[in-house]
């Protein structure tokens, strides 16, 4: 009853872009897809949706090979966003729409109500070269699951949104899950995965490194936050000195610590007050999810590493 | 895929994605534009016929003419001649070309030997029974049909009733008039029968070099199409989708259809004037150059040829469009589709030069040969069809390793199109065209 993908290989003459990947994923859950640039995130949904085949490796889902799937089941939206150029926005939704076996005429209804909720009623009758990106985008979402497919593979599609159409899209995320349906979306942006994500995988160039549920691998993964503020104290010089204790993050207010296993968090607190100190917070939490991504994907990260992860495990030292 | 998948079948997909194809294509301004064109120079084309007619006139078919007394031979040869070249009323003898030459031969064997290389078209031998009675035997390859035979049995009936009104002895009552025989015997020129009136090969060749430059063009220009609408969904980026949507398959066979109905719905654009100008032809014709000759070879007799010519069309386009979708598929830019589509132009070239010289040649075996290959079967078989002899098996034969050829191309064509539409930044040539096509995942 679940989509299981099982020992994905992938090369691309000697560029290993998948190797032995595997991971499940339960019906109705909203499923983040993590990695840094280039570590196969896309190169897996394209295998899951039987556009690329792997080397070696098998997509099932409940039950049954993907390759032997109605191309209905899925619905994609791709990383590299694309529509007709020239064509009317409402006679592409349709025109897709048809492709998956849906009648003109109820595509037609789906695709002006989804229009409706996007609040882009007025560019039904746009051709999709005169669009914004972030609304060629809404498009492309609408495009994904306008035939109401079982599993929505995502590949990014948050990023380039300004902050009320991420609202407007997690919306519809959660009310697609709460349907039953089964969302897989990549994202780069760790709160928002953290926020709409049940379940994570994270993969590092080809391997996978990480999956479950998304508290579980925050717990698995990451060590323990603490959350700090003294009185009169914004520096917090002295946590260094504690053995076992990483100033993280500091803040104007706040500032942030990690905990090396077997390191109790208490002592910090007992540490603050035997100094003196007027706590104003005191807050136990799991990593955030960003910190076990760099943590287990910049860490790791060797030669060939994404600057970005590499940039943030400098920041974070 | 196999059989069984559920997506295995053509329709709905391959329909929509043809419709989307075909509405797009029309409605472009590109397309009003060259429609536009080509009607202006359809409907001077529609002038041609008219070309041919005055192409037909300049052509002289040479007869020779033997029978065992040479007084007879030549009388033969002055009163057919007399009668197959007339003189329109009111016009000098001096300034009207003859359309036919009549030679008298030395013997039956000289004769057949001048037929053979050419020298002339055929023999008529004439027979000079007991009674001093005509019989007629013709050698030559001209259908019994064909307006060069009606005219010569009139001709020949005449000239045996001034020879039997010659020999009547004044008193009155001689021989009875014996009604002279004409048979037709094929002088074997090359192929078994060419049933070609020599007369008509002039215009024939005419009609048969313009449908090739046709097919050419139109094989050329709408592979174009074909492999610029795959590419451009590719710099799009649409595809991703579309290959998420519908197999390969569905999206080739939509494409090429599609693409094929924009094409020949340029095609009626285009005939409907050019039809009318043919309907006024006579008029302007007459008006031109002169009223038509009594018994003038008339265009008639063409419309297997042409039916079949626009059936070769059709599978040719089908074939090269398959593998002008691929060559399409593996280009991330539309300006890098020439140099891909180079070698495949190179075969149509190939294909289209084969047919024209070939004329020359029309029963050679290497013609032959040439029209039951796939991509050179449009043009070849088209001018063989139009200007030698073909049997029936042989048409058929050719059609169907054209269709086999085809079935092969969409499942290759597929294959690339499914691998390639993914690969973006590749080299622009042939050899990653067959590397592809031999291993497709090889990334
Ligand atoms: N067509 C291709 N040819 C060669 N290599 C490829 C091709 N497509 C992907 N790769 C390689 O495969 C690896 C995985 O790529 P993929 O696109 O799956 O990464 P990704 O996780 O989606 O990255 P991003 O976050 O940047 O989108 C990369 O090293 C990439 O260079
Ligand atoms: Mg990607």
């Amino acid at each position: 009853m679940t989509l299981v993908i099982d020992g994905l290989s992938k090369s691309y003459g000697h560029v290993v872009a998948l190797d032995q990947v595997g991971f499940r994923v339960e019906p109705g859950d909203i499923f983040g897809f993590l990695g840094a640039n280039g570590a196969g995130k896309t190169t897996t949904m394209r295998i899951v949706l039987d556009i690329l085949r792997a080397d070696s490796g098998t997509v099932t889902w409940r039950g049954r090979p993907n390759i032997d799937l109605p191309r209905r089941t899925f619905g994609y939206l791709p990383e590299e966003r694309g529509l007709y150029p020239r064509m009317r926005i409402l006679d592409q939704l349709v025109f897709f729409a048809g492709l998956y076996g849906v009648p003109a005429g109820q595509a037609r209804r789906d695709a002006v109500g989804w229009l409706e909720r996007f609040r882009v009623t007025d560019l039904a009758d746009r051709r999709a070269d005169e669009l914004s990106k972030g609304n060629q985008q809404k498009i492309q979402f609408i495009a994904a699951i306008l035939h109401d497919p079982e599993v929505v593979l995502m590949d990014e599609p948050f990023t380039g949104l300004d902050p009320v159409n991420v609202a407007l899209l997690r919306s519809a995320f959660l009310e697609l899950a709460a349907r039953g349906k089964t969302l897989i979306f990549s994202s780069h942006q760790m709160e928002m995965v953290e926020a709409l994500a049940g379940a994570i995988a994270i993969i590092d160039r080809g391997r996978l490194v990480t999956s479950g549920p998304t508290g579980e691998v925050r717990r698995r993964a990451g060590r323990p936050i603490v959350r700090l503020a003294v009185e009169a104290d914004p520096e917090l010089a002295w946590v260094s000195s504690l053995p076992g204790v990483r100033l993280i993050r500091p803040g104007p207010h706040v500032s942030e610590l990690t905990v090396e296993p077997g390191t109790d968090p208490q002592s910090i607190l007992r540490a603050a007050l035997a100094r003196g100190g007027v706590v104003t917070c005191f807050e136990i939490a799991d990593a955030s999810l960003e910190d076990v991504f760099i943590e287990l994907v910049g860490r790791s990260a060797g030669d060939g590493s994404p600057a970005g992860a590499r940039a943030a495990v400098e920041s974070a030292a | 895929m196999s059989g069984g998948h559920p997506d295995g079948s053509l329709m709905p997909n391959a329909g929509l994605v043809a419709r989307r194809e075909y509405v797009e294509k029309i409605r472009s301004r590109a397309f009003a534009v060259a429609t536009g064109i080509l009607i202006a120079v359809a409907v001077g084309a529609a002038l041609i016929p008219i070309g041919l007619r005055a192409v037909d006139r300049g052509q002289i078919t040479r007869i020779g003419v033997v029978s065992s007394d040479p007084a007879v031979t030549a009388r033969v040869v002055d009163l057919v001649s007399a009668y197959l070249n007339p003189v329109p009323p009111g016009t000098d003898s001096a300034t009207v070309r003859p359309h036919y030459q009549l030679s008298p031969q030395m013997d039956l064997a000289s004769g057949l030997a001048g037929v053979h290389a050419g020298r002339i078209d055929s023999l008529l031998e004439v027979t000079i029974g007991s009674d001093g009675g005509l019989d007629f035997t013709f050698h030559g390859n001209d259908g019994p049909t064909s307006a060069t035979i009606q005219r010569l049995q009139v001709a020949t009936f005449g000239a045996a009733v001034v020879e039997y009104s010659q020999s009547l002895p004044h008193t009155g009552s001689g021989p009875a008039f014996h009604v002279p025989s004409f048979e037709t015997q094929p002088t074997d020129r090359g192929s078994s029968v060419a049933p070609i009136d020599p007369g008509a090969m002039g215009s024939r060749t005419l009609l048969a070099s313009i449908l090739v430059v046709v097919i050419f063009i139109t094989l050329t220009v709408y592979g174009m199409w074909v492999a610029t609408s795959v590419a451009s969904e590719k710099t799009s980026r649409v595809m991703e989708l579309l290959i998420s949507a519908a197999t390969p398959r569905q999206l080739l066979v939509g494409k090429v259809v599609g693409v094929g109905a924009a094409g020949l719905t340029q095609y009626l654009a285009i005939l409907v004037p050019a039809t009318i100008v043919l309907a006024l032809q006579d008029p302007i014709a007459t008006a031109l150059i002169g009223p038509a000759d009594p018994g003038e070879a008339p265009l008639v007799g063409l419309t297997l040829p042409i039916l079949l010519a626009f059936g070769f069309f059709i599978l040719g386009f089908l074939l090269y469009a398959f593998v002008y979708a691929a060559a399409g598929s593996l280009v991330s830019r539309p300006e890098d589709i020439q140099q891909l589509a180079m070698p495949l132009s190179f075969v149509s070239m190939a294909g289209y030069f084969a047919a024209i010289f070939g004329m020359t040649a029309i029963n050679s075996s290497a013609v032959a040969f040439l029209s039951f290959v796939p991509f050179f079967s449009p043009y070849v078989m088209l001018s063989r069809v139009m200007l030698g002899h073909v049997d029936a098996w042989e048409i058929g034969l050719s059609l169907a390793l054209l269709v086999a050829a085809i079935a092969i191309s969409t499942w290759i064509a597929a294959r690339i199109y499914g691998a390639g539409v993914l690969l973006y930044g590749q080299r622009p040539g042939f050899r990653t065209f067959l590397r592809v096509a031999i291993r497709p995942d090889g990334g």
